[in-house]
């Protein structure tokens, strides 16, 4: 059994159950990695039930337009520090700087003229810290988990490598090496060349047609760009593009007081992407990529979604649609995964972003020749939705497990903030995280085939199949 | 959402660190993690079994095992109906296999407590093994093998070969989830008669924590005695083989870049004293995932040769993945191990040579009074992080019952690292770290032209695209020359498809 936990993919490593690990590890390569995540990829925190955020929680914006949203959760003595930069490869809208926002997360660490990297590294390690990053298309996550004792100590170093970075192009250089490195890393994976295929397609201005990693070759081009990279941060590192999120075992008076203290002088000026809207597609896409390895053939069915926002009804039913229809529970996953066993895995994650993103199936199929049957029977779960509504008991174990799923995972200051990262990013706080709870209570059968009728529709979709060597 | 109106004693089951919680004296088969205001109740219900006891020529039987039991049918209700009852409870179980322990590990919400507990207990007492879920969990251990891990994946298959070779003709020398033709040789009979003679009641360990209530406890103790009778003999740990000079295994592949691992197995063991001595050092030279450790330092920062390097003085499963080291995985057999993640093919020789460099180099003299002062700083805050939920806890829990350690691990692991002085943590590095006597596994592609180099001691100049300042060029003039004495006989190529047939 796959527990929750592993399907439901967050940034950070899976935790919890581990079921064989080989197995699963080719899904969550691809997924599990921040910066593989494609767009309209995970990081969903799934709220759901009551609409019971379980905890107190206070939002402040400084003049300079810095938000900060503070968490307390008393006891442990342990804290999560995350900056949210509402900025990730959705915002790589010129030629050339694909993967630049993942990059520029690593130079994040090369220090400033008060914290050289070293210093910043040996006070990081002193305190005993997580500390680490991660880049989605929506967003950039710098987050350390560190006693709450060194809260100080985190807000100066945080605040102060936000405001004024330094590196020389030795070392810029350098790290593009590293991010060169991380890239053929993660070209081993049948799913990155998939996806990397499946975004270019399915998108033909916007910029979730590129994953997050970026093109090899604007990668191998990276050295050369210093200059652009004062421009990425002096454009998008500003105190208006950002959201402080504090969970944890502390006093939100002090570190509201500190953050007023270190953060008050950032100056404003973000300069917001030119992002191209994409055209409406109007009519299916395929293609067929060729793997340079071996692998069971893979298929992705990426439906555009649709751009989160909680009051939307339909939007929130589109969303449920992953689990409902290609779920464990689903008869096609009863089908293809345990009764003809044809395929090894087939999961959907019609995930929230900025903008419209892709709702993506994927399927592991043991045959190359049954391919296209499993295609055939993606067409009849959706074909059988629109005939007929979702039962009720269907519907009301959905929501049941969406409150569970929600609840069961804040069980770390880490986690509590990580879940609502991204809704940070997509809308700046955390207000949307009930709002989205009040809609999954109101999703009704009618919504939900009103909903596969609007987003599953074949011209919606992109169709990839990846082969691999024989 | 309305700012500053809720705050519920959910709050306090942040869970990891809840001072108030308290571990109730655990009986020999029960360890116990109460936390009271914790709204979920964690398993781990520890099975003395492991990859270890898989029958010779049945590799994977123990994996395969476990899985049937987590991702099949039960006596009373088919998988696809255990699906169903789990799915909106959002729970579930599943097992973790090592070589020396099976864990069945589980998490629900405490609503859902009584229909989960059933479920859960089924899955342990009443296993059907059916053949259409053996045929299903069998083919997937087989693709995860033939084509994950061999094609797909390049670090876990470096690192699997390692262990492989560090343990070869041992009974951990094997994939926990077997061959090709061990998978093959499996039959359904097989995991029954395996199941009635290592899943029984004198060999389980109940872990249970978080916020159940106490009768669950007698409950689950009753219910665990109609478990099948009989105490199997454990072979004795494993003795691996020694090691002549360096020894390497070159899995040849079609690949972009070189994966390398190597390391020698070492006799110490949680509980240890010296373990942790060695556990700061291995901070020091390579904390998992973090950069400010010593080899990335090196490899990583100054060069940018790759995407990290870290090492290991315990097996750290799904280190690709996983930031924090997880839990039960207890062995009594550990080993050193340095982990390269993949490096340009031009640079592995280098890459190799520098490791090795850094590591004699911290043999011949010891960490500095500053490196040492830093890194037991690091070590007293940093132990917090890996077990900070309820479910991790219990699971260091379970481990110390299987290193017979009592007490909080985390604290007494901090207590240790408090009381260690620099003197010791040299002396354990010189007693226990060598160069001289290392297993290498490497994957790689043009393999032949790798091995002469390695055998003639070629020198390695490595250039960079990008500049580099003047120390580090010097400091790669040393390393390109760095003598590693490999001989011919002890390097093999083995291509990729003849791995764990």
């Amino acid at each position: 059994m796959q527990p929750i936990d592993a399907l439901r993919l967050s940034p950070g490593p899976i935790k919890g159950v581990l079921v064989k690990p080989i197995i699963q590890i080719m899904l969550a390569i691809t997924l599990a990695g921040g910066a593989l995540m494609p767009a309209g990829g995970p990081l969903r925190a799934a709220p759901g039930g009551d609409g019971v955020f379980p905890f107190a929680t206070e939002t402040h914006t400084l003049d300079n337009g810095l938000r900060v949203i503070l968490i307390p959760i008393s006891g442990g003595g342990l804290m999560s520090y995350y900056s949210v930069v509402r900025t990730g490869s959705r915002d790589e809208y010129e030629p050339g700087r694909t993967g630049f926002a993942h990059f520029f997360e690593h130079m994040m660490f090369r220090g400033t003229k008060n914290y050289p990297a070293a210093l910043y590294d040996r006070t990081v390690t002193g305190m005993g810290a997580d500390a680490n990053a991660y880049t989605t298309d929506d967003l950039t996550a710098y987050h350390l988990s560190f006693a709450s004792s060194d809260l100080e100590t985190v807000i100066r170093i945080e605040s102060d490598r936000f405001q004024h970075l330094d590196y020389a192009e030795g070392p810029f250089q350098t790290e593009a090496g590293a991010v060169y490195g991380e890239y053929r890393k993660n070209r081993t994976s049948p799913w990155e060349v998939l996806f990397e295929a499946l975004q270019a397609k399915a998108f033909s201005r916007h910029t979730y047609g590129h994953t997050t990693m970026g093109f090899e070759a604007d990668i191998k081009a990276m050295p050369t760009m210093y200059a652009y990279s004062k421009e990425f941060f002096n454009r998008y590192y500003r105190p208006e593009n950002v959201v402080l999120l504090l969970a944890g075992d502390f006093d939100s008076a002090a570190a509201l007081a500190l953050i007023r203290k270190h953060y008050g002088e950032w100056k404003k000026g973000y300069v917001p992407p030119q992002v191209p809207a994409e055209p409406e597609q109007t009519a299916e896409r395929r293609i067929a990529v060729r793997y340079d390895g071996r692998t069971l053939p893979l298929l992705v069915v990426g439906y555009k979604g649709q751009r989160f926002d909680p009051s939307d009804r339909l939007m929130v039913a589109g969303s449920m649609l992953d689990d409902l229809l290609f779920g464990e529970t689903s008869d096609i996953y009863q089908k293809l995964v345990l009764q003809e066993q044809s395929v090894e895995f087939i999961s959907a994650d019609f995930g929230f972003n900025r903008d419209p993103g892709l709702w993506n199936i994927y399927a592991m199929v043991k045959d190359p020749a049954g391919v296209p049957a499993v295609l055939e029977e993606i067409d009849r779960t959706v074909a059988a939705y629109l005939d007929r509504p979702v039962t009720a008991s269907k519907l009301e174990n959905l929501k049941k497990r969406l409150k569970y799923s929600f609840l069961m995972n804040l069980d770390t200051p880490d986690k509590v903030a990580g879940r609502l990262a991204r809704f940070v990013a997509i809308t700046g706080g955390i207000e949307a995280v009930d709002t989205l709870y009040r809609a999954y209570d109101a999703v009704t059968a009618g919504d939900i085939q009103q909903a596969v009728a609007t987003y599953l529709s074949p011209k919606r979709r992109t169709v990839v199949t990846l082969k691999g060597r024989d | 959402m309305p700012r500053n109106t809720r705050c519920f004693t959910l709050l306090l089951v942040i869970t990891g660190l809840i001072m108030s919680s308290c571990s109730v004296p655990s009986s020999e088969h029960v360890v116990l993690l109460p936390v009271k205001d914790d709204p979920t109740i964690s398993f781990r219900i520890w099975f003395k079994v492991g990859s270890q006891n898989d029958p010779e020529g049945k590799e994977g039987l123990a994996a395969l095992t476990a899985s049937l039991m987590t991702e099949g049918a039960t006596e009373k209700r088919s998988y696809d109906e255990i699906i169903e009852a789990m799915y909106p409870m959002a729970a579930g179980y599943g097992s973790s296999v090592d070589k020396d322990m099976t864990v069945i590990v589980g998490r629900v919400h405490r609503d859902n407590i009584e229909e989960y507990y059933g479920l859960l207990t089924d899955a342990l007492l009443h296993p059907a093994f059916r053949e259409e879920d053996f045929d299903r969990i069998r083919s997937n251990m087989r693709n995860g093998i033939e084509k994950g891990l061999r094609y797909a994946n390049d670090e876990e298959l470096g690192k699997a070969a390692f262990y492989n070779l560090v343990y070869e003709g041992t009974r951990y020398g094997h994939l926990e989830t077997g061959t090709l033709s061990s998978l093959d040789a499996i039959t359904l009979d097989d995991v029954r008669a395996f199941y009635q003679k290592w899943y029984t009641r004198e060999n389980v360990v109940i872990g249970l924590g978080g916020g159940y209530d106490n009768s669950l406890v007698s409950r689950l103790e009753s219910d665990l005695q109609t478990l099948p009778e009989g105490a199997a003999q454990q072979p004795d740990p494993p003795a691996p083989m020694p090691i002549e000079g360096l020894e390497m295994l070159v899995v040849e592949k079609e690949c972009d870049a070189t994966a390398i691992s190597f390391g020698f197995p070492i006799s110490v063991l949680r509980g240890d004293e010296d373990f942790y001595a060695l556990a700061l050092f291995n901070s020091w030279f390579g904390e998992h995932r973090n950069s400010s450790s010593h080899l990335y330092q090196v490899i990583r920062e100054a060069r940018g040769m790759n995407y990290g390097d870290y090492s290991y003085i315990e097996i750290f499963p799904n280190g690709g993945r996983r930031q924090m080291p997880a839990p039960n995985n207890a062995r009594r057999q550990q080993l050193f191990e340095v982990w390269l993640r993949p490096v340009q093919h031009a640079h592995r020789h280098f890459a190799l040579r520098a490791a090795m460099r850094e590591l004699q180099l911290v043999i011949d003299n010891g960490l500095t009074e500053e490196q040492f002062e830093l890194t037991k700083k690091f070590l007293d805050k940093y132990a917090l992080q890996y077990a900070k939920t309820t479910s991790d806890r219990l699971g260091y829990a379970v481990d110390s019952k299987f290193y017979g350690i009592t007490g909080d691990y985390i604290e007494l692991f901090r207590r240790k690292i408090a009381a260690l002085t620099r003197e010791q943590v040299n002396d354990a590095i010189r007693r226990h770290l060598r160069t001289d006597r290392v297993k290498f596994a490497v994957v790689t592609s043009d393999a032949e032209s790798f091995k002469n180099a390695l055998v003639a001691n070629a020198p390695s100049p490595v250039t960079y695209d990008t500049p580099k300042p003047p120390e580090v060029l010097e400091e790669d003039m040393i390393i390109s020359t760095y003598a590693l004495p490999f001989s011919e006989e002890n390097i093999r190529i083995l291509p990729v498809d003849d791995m764990f047939r």
